[in-house]
């Protein structure tokens, strides 16, 4: 009987989580006179889709997009690897004082930083650039905290027998390591991918111009309401610029769950 | 990229300009970047653009950067970020009501510090007196008006035509409005097919508040923005009112009416009447199906409606070359023809008089008379309700204005709430 409930309970949650989801794509792809009629006869339309494509440069948003997360992810993995292994497995004086000062980093909200980070990006004459939007989250906190607890598990057998076999520092942080905290990265990943992809206050701020803004702050430009709003128009490029992840979720539905479940985060 | 380099070069031919005559001015390079609040990839984006090249045609020493940064929130979080940061824009345009918080954090130059010939002077002097009020403070004037509106009632003749109401004339005071909108909801059974009324009530739920309190006889707030009346009995019958047309008579939907979706219903002919912004007209325009008229708001005590919109506002940390290339890029944007043609190409209010004296705006008026509504509604306008610290104060009496339309509230206790809360932030400056 609970079960019954619960399953109930899941499926009615799981409606109203998708239920805007599925308005937008219903209004993306009908015209806009049946943007507040449901009508299963009503016709199809992919120009929507082609307007809001023709509307705004979103081709070149994707692009900024994906370098932007790319070269976020990239970097915090370099960055964070080393820095966690040091203070996982590598005895050295203040090394807890070091790492208390990298977890304060996780209590100061990244919004209070605006005024600070622009002041930096202008003296380095980075504004408006991809560079700008990512120099402040390139290393990170809660990176180098999960990884540190990850590498803390890694039994010390296995880096003792690699060390017999001669391996040197790097190659047992690369053979041993980081293989064995796999699922963690692939977690950490995703987190740091959807955040970034997502992020808008930082990036509204710093870009100018169409050649660095990130989607996000592409389709908040697009979609301006003081004019008057054409649904349709929106709701298509709220469904471009959100399929790619949408589709990545569903492609690799399990594996995300199931690192998310192995590194006990979420 | 701008080097240091440029900026020290702009400083020292700042310092020539003033000094010379304008001949030699108009040879002195220098790049301006200004903020604009528009939708990229909307109608007005390219109409902005063309703009900005023409005037680059025409002074060929002035580089101007339009930045497009979406909503007015977000281009003032842009704008004080950068400004505060030392790289910020020399010139935006932001709400009107901002002027006081602008002033507050010491980001914005009055301009009759720097406009101060005869001919400066009369063009100052050439805007609506109601559109000015907002940016005049402490005796200087900080505000252009730019993307100025205001509110009006845009009603569908066919549905007032099909009630049997005259379709040339809508509702003159509180009393007609009741009853046309009691004979212009349409319900079939429990559904309600049109409603009479519809006043948004998100986004800007205090404008539209503002505009029915005016008409109660009350003003908001005092000239200095630091005091507000939200609690008066007027304010209370304001609200009370927008209450009844929902809950007593049934003739405006429940809740509250999204801001972007008023005219979606009114194009698609589910509510007889709506009040939105001016800006709007052009939307409304090229998409209605049907004929609809634009009437100026009504009355109870009196007509009226708040102004609203956007100001160019001239930025600190321009060099003073850049100052006067940003004061020559607004005289230029506000020249009668081009505030004209703004006007008829948005649908915003043209800000000036003698633009509406131009031809084009009287071939635009013979062809829409409409247009010329909220122009008219500028005799009777108050402006926008205005604070020191004022995207808080605003907050404060929207947060309760939908607590009330939601009906977890009673008009009075919702507006008395309002009251305590704006009083508390604006205590530092009540002095």
């Amino acid at each position: 009987m609970t079960r019954k409930l619960e399953i109930t309970g899941a499926w009615l949650l799981g409606f109203i989580w998708v239920m805007p989801l599925l308005y937008a794509v219903w209004t993306a792809f009908h015209p806009a006179e049946f943007a507040t009629h449901f009508s299963l006869t009503a016709p199809l339309t992919l120009k929507n889709i082609e307007s809001a494509w023709a509307a705004a440069p979103f081709a070149r948003y994707f692009l900024n997009t994906t370098i932007l997360v790319t070269l976020i992810l990239v970097a915090q993995f370099t960055v964070c690897t080393p820095a966690a292994f040091a203070f996982a497995r590598m005895n050295f004086p203040g090394r807890d004082i070091v790492f208390a000062i990298v977890l304060m980093q996780l209590m100061v909200m990244p919004d209070i930083l605006l005024v600070a980070n622009y002041r930096t990006m202008a003296r380095l004459d980075l504004v408006d650039t991809i560079l700008a939007i990512a120099l402040p989250y390139l290393g990170s906190a809660f990176g180098i905290f999960l990884l540190r607890q990850t590498f803390r598990q890694v039994p010390q057998e296995l880096d003792d027998a690699a060390r017999l076999e001669g391996c040197s520092l790097a190659a047992r942080i690369w053979r041993v390591y980081v293989p064995l905290a796999r699922p963690t990265y692939l977690a950490y990943g995703l987190v740091s991918v959807s955040y970034h992809w997502n992020n808008f206050l930082w990036p509204l701020v710093i870009t100018n111009s169409v050649t660095t803004r990130p989607v996000t702050v592409g389709l908040s430009v697009f979609a301006s309401t003081d004019q008057g709003i054409d649904w349709s128009i929106i709701t298509a490029a709220t469904i471009l610029t959100s399929a790619p992840l949408l589709v990545a979720f569903l492609l690799f539905q399990r594996q995300f769950v199931q690192s998310f479940m192995r590194a006990g985060i979420r | 990229m701008r080097s240091p380099h440029i900026t020290r070069r702009t400083l020292l031919a700042g310092s020539a300009v003033l000094a010379a005559p304008s001949i030699v001015r108009a040879q002195a390079a220098a790049e301006i970047e200004f903020y604009f609040p528009v939708a990229v990839g909307g109608p007005i984006t390219k109409i902005v653009d063309s703009y900005v090249a023409d005037f680059m045609k025409e002074n060929p020493a002035i580089k101007v950067k339009a930045v497009y940064a979406g909503s007015y929130t977000d281009t003032l979080t842009k704008a004080v970020t950068a400004t505060k940061a030392g790289k910020g824009p020399q010139m935006a345009v932001v709400l009107s009501t901002d002027t006081f918080s602008l002033i507050d954090d010491d980001l914005i130059v009055p301009f009759d510090t720097l406009a101060t010939t005869a001919e400066d002077k009369a063009w100052l002097a050439s805007f609506y007196p109601a559109f000015l009020r907002n940016g005049l403070i402490g005796g200087h004037t900080w505000g252009i008006p730019f993307q100025r509106s205001t509110i009006v009632c845009y009603y569908n003749k066919d549905i007032f035509k099909a009630a049997g109401l005259d379709p040339e004339h809508a509702p003159d005071t509180w009393d007609q409005l009741t009853e046309t909108m009691l004979k212009t909801t349409k319900r079939d059974g429990a559904n309600t097919s049109i409603w009479g009324l519809e006043i948004p009530g998100d986004g800007f739920t205090y404008w539209l508040y503002q505009a029915l309190a005016i008409q109660a006889g009350v003003e908001l707030a005092n000239a200095e923005g630091t005091k507000v009346f939200f609690n008066e009995p007027g304010c209370v019958d304001a609200l009370q009112y927008w209450l009844d047309m929902s809950m007593k008579h049934k003739t405006h939907p429940q809740g509250i009416v999204a801001w972007g979706t008023a005219p979606r219903d009114f194009l698609e002919g589910k509510a007889a009447m709506i009040w939105h912004t001016t800006g709007n007209l052009t939307n409304i325009r090229t998409n209605a199906k049907f004929n609809f008229g634009v009437a100026q708001l009504p009355a109870m005590k009196r007509r009226g409606s708040p102004t609203g919109g956007g100001n160019f506002y001239l930025f600190k940390g321009a060099s003073p070359a850049q100052q006067q290339a940003s004061l020559t890029f607004m005289k230029w944007m506000t020249t009668p023809a081009r505030a004209a043609q703004w006007g008829i190409d948005t649908g915003y209010v043209a800000t000036r008089p003698d633009a509406w004296q131009t031809e084009a705006m009287k071939q635009y008026m013979a062809g829409f008379p409409a247009a010329a509504v909220a122009r008219d509604q500028l005799q009777v306008a108050v402006p926008e309700l205005s604070t020191h610290d004022n995207q808080r104060v605003a907050q404060s009496l929207t947060d309760e204005l939908q607590a009330a339309l939601t009906g977890s509230k009673a008009a009075k206790a919702a507006l008395d709430d309002a009251q305590v809360k704006a009083t508390r932030l604006l205590k530092p400056y009540a002095g």
